[in-house]
């Protein structure tokens, strides 16, 4: 009896006890806290192994503890990371009948050297039949020059057959060469050197079936990679690839560890926990709840001010904004219209730049009504993209004005987006043939101008861009079907398949200028990302040309060619750049990081680059826990 | 309420009456599930004469986006200038229809299996009631997402998962009914005389089993409704821009700490109906097993 | 006794096997692409898409793939799609939180349940009856994430308390009591959400039950010797109504996880139900399987414990 009443009042009263003590305690919390960082992520890394993952949470979170042999530096340019320095060269190789051909050949290549100094070439060499031309730069164009020389003065080289199925036959071998250099100072968070045998094992990692790694199709064009000394890499190409050099930002990965097991059983050996190079090491992993990670004192910039990072795993957006409100989570990457909010309080400081990605509304040009590029102009003129972006992100963004976004060094900013400007519109759908029906639906041949309009949840803006591009285009007589579907289900049944009218997506594809996986014509089969059936045989040129000119100013030229060509086309309705922001409490973290000079360091608060606030995480440091070293003003 | 009546018996069916009267919170709440039909039917009704009460809810104005409520719009509005009473009773006439066809749908299953199963018993009982006791094992959340996924987010293809998932309670309410009403007298002597079994399932068992189904269904009303809203908020919901009271939220989640308007009408109007049907159940419950 | 068991057993395993071939069809036949990369990814090529699907065997014809899914689970060698570790490790490591919130869970709603079912039934028909029946009804009838969304909100704008996960973080605490009560609170949280479902589900049971065994002639009995009205609801009452609650609360696993997949997102709690949301979202097929099949298994057992032991304490029960 008394028993049954003891449970029944007392653990009712025991919960209610430790309930309140419990809430007490947690207001109590926020006060002391640790020389820790606290970083959330929507979504969990699927693998902390560099060359497995693909997902943008665990590439932030590996970024922190490994290294690649180049990095962009805070202004996006390519600088050395693991390497000190590096050469790009080229063989071209000439093929002709005999020996004697070659070295004939050869002789007059000297004499016209001598008379025409502009051709970069640093040595001749005949082997058999073949004439092997060094230059001091890569790309077809001086190997194109010394072709045309020979075959002018009747030294007629041979054809190679081609490299590949569906290739031509090449007049002559363009190889370019890329040499490393390798920083001699770098250890392993377990200790061990760092050499160049472990860029090697990285490569033969990312080439091998068992690992899958998606990391694969950067290095399918390297024909051999070399170790002349323990730190030295030569990475030889079979043809100019000048998206190439961005691929060796890839992380090292170390040999000593992985080389001698299996990768069957990486991911219980190493993936969960890896050995890196860089400025924080792992430390421990509680799955769907954080990953913490520790300073490296070693690394060989120096070790980095703070004693942790922790990403913390928080799946739901308007939790995570709750978490940095209790100061759970330091930096918070805000939605558009929260900005507005926030913006004037003074407890907090935002950071913006220009986004990395542009929404756009693919139309599957296999339909027949999208393949009229008047019908196309006409959606474009429809649409009216300054009122989405005051309202759909308060501002922070601008119109697209094709593939590129503007932060990027190839970008056109010359191109001219179309403007809001319904009553052309109108009147270009009425040159097209599609005339207003009885229920103010536009039709031709008896066929209503009518389509679906495809977005995936859980993307508001995408969400809400497509319920006004419903709105606008029914001011002009067209019919609109939103459907939103899951990811999964998006790709699956429609982008994979090629079976959609019309689809609102975005792509941000960091800061590569060769975009021949989503426009070449010959992209378009299922699975592949041409997924709307673009062809146009001067953007399949432009595509295939970009991708071997290493020429700067080239590239810009060629790149401004293709953003305008594609432009005009209008197969996307290209959307809006949205910025990038980011909140941390004011003055929770400043920045205090090594000058030019040797024992000079510049002390700044937290800035926006062009490459994202969160670049030289090492430098970061809590005003509470100050760093030994005096600062400078910059 | 016919069959209900029916159901039980005819000196029985004053004093069910009065004992569901006295239940204080039978009328209110039947008052209320009364009115949020005739706000739903009413809304249904006057947007298929063309009229859109208070005003098209689907129609956008971004230069209203997120107002708090006020005269011109009673609840406020939404992120894309919606105004959210115009959704909100939009969205009424999906949930009760949600939460009426997935009942329905899970009772047809339901009294079918429970009926057979009770009935016949035997083999086709075991057979019958272990793939119940199988469905009974299955986290049900997980069932209805993947469901979703393979047939596609659309109002009939949720209404029908719904019910697909929830028939297993109603089987075995019906088998157990079954297995004693079967053993009664009269049933005995309808075999007796040699009539069809459906007949006699039909005429004698299934209306003295028809006060309990009644409460069940009932009582799964809310469920659906709630499930229905869930799926929502987990954005495997109905199409945009249809409104329901779920999605308003899970459209409305992100700006919760800007816009409370967004997440508290539509939640309470989720809160008020199934807890109107929860109270309208049970006080039907009790007062037909008898209870004062 | 021994051949009830072995044939519960045997039920047991037959219905298993139903459950995997049902849980299996259904979520393969889930459109959607079971890479654990971002589909439309340039750099990706056909090829390592194709060669990751022959690793899991997405290649085969089904009924093969169910084989070898059943075979690889059974010897432990059953992969994660998403990050290719075996999917036993990542139910396991999810175990722990899963039953310190569910177990947490299911003691507040009997423990409270209990306690207002008994005063609903001693006191029935007055006003504060009344009331408290309704608040009850109110706990069944409240969205899950609503009152998530708004509890969570207020706590933190109001309060400024941290909620999220199973512990703060970045914090140095002052003692080893401030640690644990921290813990304590980012379970009592959820759990209570998860709970209020089950108080109100079992204060109703509990009233409708003992209103029901007060009528009947034992009490009646007991009264009319005289005992006190409390011994009386205590000791014989409540101890009848009891027993179904204890035996019937393995049934309420899958309902918990189910239950636990908004609560657990929300309050970014690292539990078995969003493991399982996130593998449906990811196509994770083997994980989802292997879950099915671990819950399955659990209620299984449950059940059969449960049978066993009120087959031992209560000779009425026919062991058939």
């Amino acid at each position: 009896m008394r028993s049954i009443r003891f449970f029944l009042y007392g653990i009712p009263a025991l919960l209610v006890v430790i309930l309140i003590a419990a809430f007490v305690n947690a207001t109590f919390l926020s006060v002391s806290k640790k020389n820790e960082m606290s970083i959330g992520t929507l979504g969990e890394p699927s693998t902390l192994n560099p060359i497995q993952q693909a997902d943008s949470a665990a590439s932030e979170v590996a970024g922190m503890m490994f290294n690649g042999l180049l990095k962009y530096s805070r202004d996006l340019e390519i600088i050395g990371d693991l390497a000190t320095d590096w050469t790009l060269s080229q063989e071209s190789t000439f093929r002709f009948q005999n020996h004697e051909e070659a070295l004939k050949s050869r002789d007059f290549l000297n004499t016209l050297l001598s008379s025409s100094p502009a051709l970069p070439v640093t040595g001749l060499e005949v082997q058999e039949d073949r004439l092997i031309v060094q230059l001091r730069q890569a790309g077809l164009h001086d190997s194109e020059q010394i072709f045309k020389s020979l075959w002018d003065f009747n030294y007629n080289p041979l054809p190679f057959p081609a490299l590949a199925k569906g290739e031509k036959p090449s007049p002559f071998l363009a190889e370019p060469i890329l040499r490393f250099h390798l920083r001699k100072n770098v250890r392993w968070h377990d200790g061990a050197p760092f050499t160049a045998a472990d860029v090697a094992f990285t490569y033969h990692a990312i080439m091998d079936d068992r690992v899958a790694s998606p990391r694969r199709s950067d290095f399918e064009l390297v024909s051999s990679l070399t170790v002349p000394s323990p730190y030295e890499v030569v990475v030889r190409y079979r043809k100019p690839f000048s998206p190439a050099l961005a691929s060796w930002m890839q992380s090292i990965l170390p040999a000593h560890l992985l080389e001698k097991v299996d990768p069957a059983k990486w991911p219980e050996i190493y993936n969960r926990h890896p050995i890196g190079t860089g400025p924080f090491k792992f430390d421990s992993w509680k799955t769907n709840e954080r990953i913490r990670l520790v300073k490296n004192p070693d690394y060989f910039l120096g070790s980095p001010w703070l004693d942790s990072i922790v990403f913390r795993v928080l799946p739901d957006p308007l939790t995570l904004q709750l978490a940095f409100q209790t100061k759970q989570v330091d930096f918070w990457g805000v939605q558009p219209w929260a900005v507005k909010g926030l913006e004037n309080d003074p407890r907090f400081e935002l950071f913006s730049a220009p986004g990395n990605m542009y929404n756009y509304i693919g139309w599957n040009l296999r339909r027949p009504m999208f393949q009229d590029l008047r019908v196309r102009q006409a959606l474009a003129q429809a649409v009216n993209v300054p009122q989405m972006i005051k309202y759909i992100i308060y501002g922070r963004g601008v119109q697209s004005n094709g593939i590129y976004t503007p932060q990027v060094w190839f970008y056109d900013p010359k191109v001219k987006p179309l403007s809001y400007d319904p009553k052309a519109s109108k009147s270009l759908l009425d040159q097209a043939g599609w005339k207003p029906g009885p229920d103010g639906i536009r039709v031709k041949d008896g066929k209503r101008l009518s389509f679906t309009l495809l977005a995936n949840n859980g993307n508001e803006v995408r969400r809400d861009i497509s319920t006004l591009v419903q709105d606008d285009l029914k001011q002009v007589g067209i019919e609109v079907k939103v459907e939103v579907y899951e990811w999964a289900v998006l790709l699956k049944r429609f982008v994979n398949k090629g079976e959609f009218d019309a689809i609102v997506l975005g792509w941000g594809l960091g800061y590569d200028f060769d975009q021949y996986a989503i426009w070449d014509s010959s992209q378009t089969h299922p699975e592949e990302l041409n997924f709307i059936g673009y062809s146009n045989p001067k953007v399949d040129r432009l595509l295939s040309d970009l991708r071997q000119e290493y020429n700067r100013p080239e590239i810009i030229r060629m790149a401004g060619e293709l953003q305008q060509t594609i432009y005009d086309d209008q197969p996307y309705l290209f959307l809006f750049v949205p910025e990038g922001t980011s909140v941390m409490w004011k003055g929770a973290y400043r920045i205090r990081r090594p000058g030019r000079n040797p024992g000079e360091w510049i002390d700044t608060p937290v800035t926006m680059t062009k490459a994202g606030w969160s670049c030289d995480m090492e430098w970061f440091y809590r005003p509470e826990y100050p760093p030994q070293v005096k600062g400078s003003k910059p | 309420m016919s069959t209900l009546i029916q159901g039980i018996s005819q000196t029985g069916q004053s004093r069910f009456l009065t004992r569901f009267r006295s239940n204080p919170f039978a009328i209110p709440s039947v008052l209320m599930i009364l009115v949020f039909v005739v706000i739903a039917v009413g809304t249904a009704l006057l947007s298929s004469f063309g009229h859109q009460w208070p005003c098209d809810p689907n129609l956008t104005n971004l230069e209203q986006k997120l107002l708090p409520p006020s005269s011109l719009h009673w609840l406020g509005t939404d992120n894309l200038g919606r105004d959210v009473l115009s959704r909100m009773l939009h969205g009424a006439y999906i949930s009760l229809t949600v939460g009426v066809v997935a009942v329905s749908v899970s009772l047809g299953i339901g009294v079918l299996v429970g009926a057979v199963s009770g009935y016949f018993g035997g083999m086709t009982d075991q057979i019958l009631m272990r793939t119940v006791d199988a469905l009974l094992c299955f986290p049900t959340f997980f069932l209805i997402l993947t469901v979703v996924a393979i047939l596609g987010p659309s109002l009939l293809n949720i209404v029908i998962i719904i019910g697909l998932v929830s028939w297993t309670g109603t089987a075995r309410l019906v088998r157990a009914e079954f297995l004693t009403l079967r053993e009664t007298e009269y049933v005995k002597g309808a075999r007796v005389l040699g009539q069809k079994s459906w007949k006699i399932i039909m005429h004698h068992i299934l209306p003295n089993a028809a006060a309990p189904i009644l409460v069940t269904a009932i009582l799964g009303i809310p469920d659906a409704i709630l499930s229905e809203a869930g799926l929502s908020f987990l954005g495997f919901g109905v199409q945009p821009p249809q409104a329901t009271w779920g999605n308003i939220i899970a459209d409305g989640k992100t700006y919760l700490l800007y816009a409370w308007w967004l997440n508290l009408f539509p939640g309470l109007a989720i809160l008020i109906a199934s807890l109107s049907f929860y109270l309208a159940g049970d006080a039907l419950r009790e007062a037909a097993e008898g209870r004062d | 006794m021994e051949s009830f068991i072995i044939r519960r057993l045997g039920l047991s395993l037959v219905l298993l096997f139903i459950i995997s071939i049902i849980s299996f069809f259904i979520v393969t036949l889930t459109p959607g692409s079971p890479y654990p990369w971002g589909e439309l990814n340039p750099k990706i090529s056909a090829e390592v898409k194709a060669n990751f699907r022959k690793k899991f065997h997405l290649d085969r014809p089904l009924p093969e793939q169910y084989a070898l899914t059943m075979r690889d689970l059974f010897t432990g060698n059953l992969r994660s799609i998403k990050d290719d570790r075996p999917v036993m490790s990542r139910i396991m490591e999810r175990l722990p939180a899963t039953l310190a919130l569910n177990v947490t869970s299911i003691l507040i709603s009997l423990s409270f349940g209990t306690l207002i079912g008994v005063a609903a039934a001693r006191y029935a028909g007055s006003w504060q009856e009344v009331t408290g029946s309704f608040i009850t009804f109110i706990f069944i009838a409240l969205p899950g994430f609503w009152i998530s969304y708004l509890l969570a909100t207020v706590l933190v704008t109001n309060f400024g308390v941290p909620i999220l996960g199973t512990q703060s973080y970045g914090i140095d605490f002052p003692n080893a009591t401030a640690e644990w009560l921290d813990r304590l609170w980012h379970l009592l949280v959820p759990a209570t959400v998860l709970a209020l479902g089950g108080i109100a589900a079992q204060s109703r049971y509990l009233r409708a039950t003992m209103i029901g065994t007060m009528k009947e002639d034992y009490i009646r009995t007991a009264r009319a010797k005289g005992l006190q009205e409390d011994v009386v609801l205590f000791k014989h009452a409540l101890r009848n109504s009891i027993r179904p609650i204890i035996s019937g609360i393995g049934m309420l696993l899958p309902a918990l996880i189910s239950g636990a997949v908004i609560v657990e997102n929300i309050f970014a709690y690292p539990g078995m139900g969003r493991l399982g949301y996130e593998a449906v979202l990811e196509r994770d097929y083997p994980t989802l399987v292997a879950l099915n099949f671990v819950v399955a298994a659990l209620v299984l057992l449950g059940n059969l414990i449960s049978d066993i032991l009120s087959a031992a304490v209560d000779p009425r029960v026919r062991l058939e």
